[in-house]
């Protein structure tokens, strides 16, 4: 409504940050810097996660009844809020993720032609 | 607030956890610790900007936005007191005048009447001219109403009414009244109950029996439980009250007052007890059926009916109940209203002028604001709801404006036009009123918000420079060219009047005292009410002080006139349809009474009376119709005599003979109504067995002329009818020269209003020139001193600001005759004696706009002109 878009910082698809938080949650609960590192790391650093963009999308999956959050305690023995898949969340993924991996071979199928002239 | 404190905290919390283990990830791999702790802030980006992101999901955060901006806003308009009180005063005074006048019309004009089912309640009327005695011109026969009643089905319920006044008189005595007489069902019709008693039936119609007001009830029979049954006389005929009607209840075409209400009862001829044959007609369609097919249905069973052939003939009407109770109030209303919204616009050309001014001081702390990262529309909001605020609160002080005015008006208006007694300021209009100043406050924040938009914007700063002073000059256009609408409409007002005062009345008011009687019963004898009537005459006559005394049927600007308007042969020219003139009957002094002048022939004589033959005076205008380039004196005239009408269809058939003329002189009511063809016949000469004889000794009206104080005249007066004529009740006596003030007393009112909105608008547009040149000037200050130190003067730099109020004066005037023009064409037929687009009138309006606008102009140019040039210079 009122800020504006922070500039220079590779802009993820806001569903696609959505998607990528929730698989990360489904091998169980983590807080907020786990799942940005999480996120770096599995897309080996492809996909840079603005930390600071994690947080107005856990909110939405908070609201959307998908994650759940809860205060607990680090691996490093410090206070930390974190989050959890809920049972809604975890069909969500399912569905989300089979209609990604469509789009995704779709897109492949499409695009393989090209990038192989170009190559 | 509902815990976002709370849950702020946990957020920020959150991620200043973040960012630690960040840091402490980057400690990890080796980093320096404040280069870590750089790199984990580095790397998650703006805190304060993600927590404000993250709490929009929250939903509640424009709310909280909304809390922050109201409280920086009255933070911030109270550090700028004057300016908030100048806006705030513009703002209720014009949304208080909206408000008013949209309560009033509301009131009036929108809400339905407090019957049942309103919508259904039609009046059948026709505006065709009807012959013989119709207590109204839009009444209809008995007999068509009866076949109507039988005929239509379209209807539901089909009443009458007709309204007299009539000497009432009670167990403390007599004093007339208004009476209605009415079909035994119009009460129900309407959908009227009674609050005491019973209501009327359907064989009431021969019974003595009577319904009374309210307000009847309670003036004359001191609101007493046991009224029921109480003995009225009316007309020398007994009467029993049967029931009381509701408070509140107004009979079609009243606005309130003792009434009562007797049923209508026909006798063989067709007539009613009152000897009159035909009744306004109020009915009640049946569901489903459109007031279209109302219409027809009554024309086609109309067509079909009995009556005469003329009356078969008559086109018939249907309006809305709503349109007979509140008709002539419609259009002057609606023509306020549009002027209180014209002065509203002015308000808000004000407010949006004052904002623009305040903007440019406020530049620096909205660029500091958008540097911080808030975006326009966060800019945006912040002034939409500090102007918002500052219109509500006007609208909160201007509704409390209107509820004075409305109950002022309510007070001073409740019991003369229609409806104003049922004044309110609804919690609707109080909506309306909220709605119109947020739709202010908006409109007003877009030229400043534009500014900033501008200014923020970088690059453009330099190039807008120039237009920044545009937009403020072209809204004091705008409030110029309004307030010239409402000032040329007051000044075309003023004019009416003046030109209505200036009327050659044709008859001399001053000293003349009118007094009407009836007698207690008005049924009497004619031959002994008119032995009373001339004893009566004779006897004023003889009071000391009176120089004469005349009776007269039709006194100009009475309140109880008996017209006739007769259809007249003329000796000597073929009759033609529309050939009519109006009768008044007078006695022998009537010319050196009225003042009338005579202009050739002679007045009455005492002898005509016996002479047998009828002499009459005519006026100038029966002249010029009637008897063109002829020697008026001696000239025959007579009643025109109908096919198929019969001797007693005729008010009299002995010929008239002119004896004179006299000048024209107003009638009725109204000082802007044309002169009409005149009669006046003596009184005493009318043969008795006229049936106008029998009319005319149902009242009495005689005008006195006297030196003497009124209170004398008025006191003798009445111990000479107490005396002389105990039977006899007074109507009014009130001096001639009042009733003729008295009539201007509605355009009065439509004057007094719309000159007060003048009056506003341009105490409005004075605010609203100061405002900007003053605001110039602050600006040009600079400019001003180093064109004085380059040897420029001191009249040279007031005059630059004289020249800006001038340019922008002019700017407005222009379009703004133009639009007068067009309310000037809109008002026209309120206007007497002066055209629509009048001359004298708009270089009047222009001249006080001049001078008002240069007395605004006045302390901007002296501050102009004492600019010191060293003291610029100096802060150069």
């Amino acid at each position: 409504m009122s800020t504006r878009q922070p500039n220079g910082q590779l802009d993820l698809m806001q569903g696609t940050l959505d998607l990528l938080i929730l698989q990360t949650l489904a091998v169980g609960r983590a807080h907020g810097h786990a799942i940005a590192c999480s996120i770096e790391r599995r897309s080996e650093d492809v996909l840079q996660v603005g930390h600071g963009s994690l947080y107005p999308a856990l909110q939405r999956l908070l609201k959307l009844g998908l994650i759940v959050a809860e205060d607990g305690i680090s691996e490093n023995n410090r206070k930390a809020r974190f989050y959890r898949l809920t049972a809604k969340g975890r069909r969500q993924l399912f569905a989300e993720a089979s209609k990604w991996q469509r789009f995704s071979n779709a897109m492949a199928r499409i695009l393989a032609p090209a990038m192989e002239e170009n190559s | 607030m509902f815990g976002w404190q709370r849950r702020r905290k946990q957020l920020l919390d959150e991620i200043e956890t973040h960012i630690e283990f960040e840091t402490q990830r980057n400690i990890e791999a080796g980093m320096p610790n404040d280069q870590a702790a750089q790199a984990a802030r580095k790397k998650f980006g703006n805190v304060l900007l993600t927590a404000e992101r993250t709490r929009e999901g929250w939903g509640a955060l424009w709310l909280e936005n909304l809390v922050r901006d109201v409280r920086y806003a009255v933070r911030n308009l109270s550090a700028a007191p004057s300016y908030t009180a100048v806006l705030v005063c513009t703002l209720t005074l014009g949304l208080g005048c909206v408000t008013a006048m949209l309560a009033i019309v509301q009131s009036v004009l929108l809400l339905p009447v407090n019957l049942p089912h309103p919508e259904q309640l039609v009046q059948i009327y026709s505006t065709d001219q009807t012959q013989g005695f119709a207590a109204s011109p839009h009444a209809l026969s008995y007999s068509a109403i009866d076949t109507l009643r039988r005929d239509s089905r379209s209807f539901s319920g089909i009443s009458g009414y007709n309204m007299m006044v009539r000497p009432v008189v009670t167990a403390e005595g007599a004093r007339i009244e208004p009476v209605m007489e009415v079909t035994s069902n119009l009460f129900q019709t309407l959908g009227v109950p009674v609050k005491l008693g019973r209501p009327f039936r359907s064989d009431d119609a021969k019974a003595s029996v009577a319904l009374i007001s309210d307000e009847f009830w309670r003036d004359r029979l001191h609101g007493d439980p046991g009224a029921i049954g109480a003995a009225l006389t009316i007309s020398g005929k007994q009467w029993t009250v049967v029931g009381v009607l509701p408070r509140g209840f107004h009979a079609p075409g009243t606005t309130g007052g003792p009434i009562v209400y007797l049923p209508i009862s026909l006798g063989p001829t067709g007539e009613d007890e009152f000897q009159i044959e035909s009744a306004a007609v109020i009915a009640r369609f049946k569901d489903g059926v459109s007031i279209e097919q109302a219409r027809d249905e009554a024309q086609t069973v109309f067509v079909h009916a009995g009556g005469t052939d003329a009356e078969r003939h008559r086109v018939l009407k249907v309006r809305p109940y709503m349109d007979l109770v509140t008709g002539d109030e419609q259009r002057p209303l609606w023509a306020l209203l549009g002027a209180a919204l014209v002065l509203l616009l002015i308000a808000c050309a004000n407010a949006a002028n004052l904002q623009i001014g305040r903007t440019t001081s406020r530049m620096p702390e909205m660029e500091v604001r958008s540097a911080l990262g808030a975006g326009f529309g966060r800019l945006m909001q912040q002034l939409v709801t500090e102007n918002v605020l500052v219109s509500l609160v006007g609208a909160a002080l201007g509704a409390g404006l209107s509820f004075i005015v409305v109950a002022t008006v309510r007070r001073a208006y409740g019991g003369e036009y229609p409806r104003f007694d049922e004044l309110r300021v609804h919690p609707l209009v109080l909506c309306a009123a909220c709605l119109l100043a947020a739709a202010v406050g908006f409109i007003a924040s877009v030229a400043p918000a534009l500014r900033i938009r501008r200014e923020t914007r970088g690059r453009l700063t330099t190039r807008s420079t120039t237009r920044k002073s545009r937009a403020p000059g072209l809204l004091v256009a705008l409030q110029v060219a309004l307030t010239c609408v409402l000032l040329v409409t007051s000044g075309l007002f003023v004019r009416t009047l003046i030109s209505l005062e200036d009327v050659k009345l044709g008859f001399d008011p001053r000293g003349v005292t009118t007094l009407v009687l009836m007698p207690e019963n008005p049924q009497q004898d004619p031959q002994l009410s008119r032995a009373i009537e001339t004893r009566l005459l004779h006897r004023f006559e003889n009071l000391p002080g009176i120089q004469s005394v005349t009776l007269q049927t039709r006194i100009p600007f009475s309140h109880y006139q008996v017209a006739l308007n007769g259809t007249t042969d003329v000796s000597g020219r073929q009759f033609q349809k529309g050939d009519s003139a109006h009768y008044s009957f007078v006695s022998t002094d009537f010319v050196k009474t009225s003042g009338i002048e005579l202009l050739s022939g002679r007045g009455f004589q005492p002898a005509d009376e016996s002479s047998g033959a009828i002499a009459v005076l005519v006026n100038e205008a029966f002249v010029t119709k009637f008897l063109n380039g002829r020697d008026p004196s001696g000239a025959i005239i007579r009643f025109h005599r109908n096919p198929g009408d019969k001797d007693s269809d005729l008010p009299f058939m002995q010929p008239m003979t002119v004896v004179g003329v006299v000048e024209n002189e107003v009638q009725g009511g109204d000082l802007g109504a044309p002169y009409e063809p005149m009669v006046y016949i003596d009184y005493l000469a009318l043969p008795i067995d006229s049936f106008l004889s029998q009319v005319f000794s149902m009242s009495a009206q005689y005008a006195v002329r006297s030196t003497l104080p009124e209170a004398t005249v008025a006191s003798e007066l009445r111990a000479a009818v107490k005396q002389e004529a105990p039977t006899m009740v007074e109507m009014s006596l009130e001096p001639m020269q009042e009733s003729v003030s008295e009539s201007l007393g509605q355009r009065r009112l439509a004057l007094r209003l719309v000159a007060g909105f003048g009056v506003v608008a341009l105490i409005l547009s004075a605010v609203g020139i100061y405002g900007v040149l003053a605001y110039a000037v602050a600006l040009r200050r600079r400019e001003i001193g180093i064109r004085m130190a380059l040897g420029s003067t001191r009249r040279r730099a007031a005059g630059l600001v004289v020249r800006q109020a001038g340019t922008m004066v002019l700017l407005g005037l222009i379009p703004g005759i133009a639009a007068a023009w067009v309310a000037g064409h809109a008002v026209r037929s309120f206007l007497f004696g002066v055209k629509a687009l009048d001359a004298e009138t708009l270089i009047a309006a222009g001249a006080v706009l001049l001078i008002v606008s240069t007395a605004a102009a006045f302390i901007p140019a002296i501050r102009a002109a004492q600019v010191d040039p060293v003291e610029t210079l100096r802060a150069e």
